[in-house]
């Protein structure tokens, strides 16, 4: 299987542990280059947060399994890219 | 990126863990008025028995050790009892709460151990607050045969009481960033109306 290059998550998680814990936990995960994590909703106990992911060869178990150890809920994948070269979305006349 | 060289060793992990349940569960501010309201009804109780004895001319040391002890572990048992049911009812309700919010089950995950760690920790510092505090008070009788006199030993454990209560209101002052002496005197003054409406109350022995 060609290695995992992006990885952008749609999760909803509380609001303890906080996003700057959560983001230090998954970079520091094995084959992640960076992460980041930016919220765009918010409630009195959750958050929705879309987590975007880098790396040489992310490892998609390990990365889920930090985001709910941590109370967070997976909703969708939204974006994954993989092999050599990162390939970007491309925008067509159809879009 | 991930680095196994400067893993934590076993200790310095659990330590790190408390710390990170304390941040997700927030139990220190519980556990310290815990501390506080316990151990101060731990020392206001001895000093009730001590009165209690005193009164009712108990004049033998093991006699006032043995009714001491068995109120202690009574009000430390209750301590921990309580604290268990009241909190364990409290954070179960808030999670299951979170639960229903997130749709997910979280009782395996950070926050569901946060929320039992932090069950544990105040039941604990429930119980053995006022367990400890009460035996303090406690201390002079064990002391009897070297001391001679029971009548010092009951003056001596009533200071002991009495310093435990102006020191716990120093404790409070300092919580509250106010003065240490004046909540100190705040305190003692609870400890001196214990041991005057005892006093005053018209029962003969």
């Amino acid at each position: 299987m060609g290695n995992l290059r992006r990885l952008v998550l749609d999760v909803l998680k509380p609001l303890d542990p906080n996003i700057v814990e959560l983001v230090q936990l998954v970079a520091e995960l094995e084959g992640v280059d960076g992460a980041n994590i930016s919220i765009y909703e918010i409630d009195r106990r959750v958050e929705n947060a879309k987590i975007t992911i880098e790396g040489q060869d992310l490892r998609y178990n390990e990365i889920t399994h930090v985001i709910e150890e941590n109370g967070g809920s997976i909703h969708s994948i939204d974006e994954v890219a993989a092999g050599r070269v990162l390939i970007e979305d491309v925008i067509t006349p159809q879009d | 990126m991930a680095d196994s060289n400067n893993s934590p060793g076993p200790l310095a992990q659990s330590i790190n863990n408390i710390r990170e349940y304390e941040r997700i569960a927030g139990f220190s501010k519980i556990a310290r008025r815990a501390l506080a309201n316990n151990s101060f009804d731990g020392v206001l109780t001895m000093i009730g028995v001590l009165m209690g004895n005193y009164l009712g001319d108990v004049d033998s040391a093991n006699t006032v050790i043995r009714i001491g002890i068995a109120t202690s572990v009574s009000i430390g048992v209750s301590g921990l009892w309580g604290a268990y049911l009241a909190e364990s009812a409290e954070r179960g309700r808030e999670l299951a709460e979170l639960e229903r919010i997130s749709l997910t089950n979280l009782s395996k995950t950070k926050i569901g151990r946060a929320s039992r760690v932090a069950v544990i920790v105040v039941s604990l510092v429930d119980g053995i607050s006022p367990l400890v505090s009460s035996l303090i008070v406690l201390i002079p009788f064990f002391f009897a045969p070297l001391i001679g006199n029971i009548m010092v030993s009951y003056a001596l454990s009533i200071i002991v009481g009495l310093l435990g209560l102006f020191g716990l209101g120093m404790f409070l002052g300092h919580i509250s960033e106010r003065s240490l002496i004046g909540y100190g005197l705040r305190t003692i003054v609870a400890g001196i109306a214990a041991i005057a409406i005892n006093a005053l109350l018209p029962l003969s022995p």
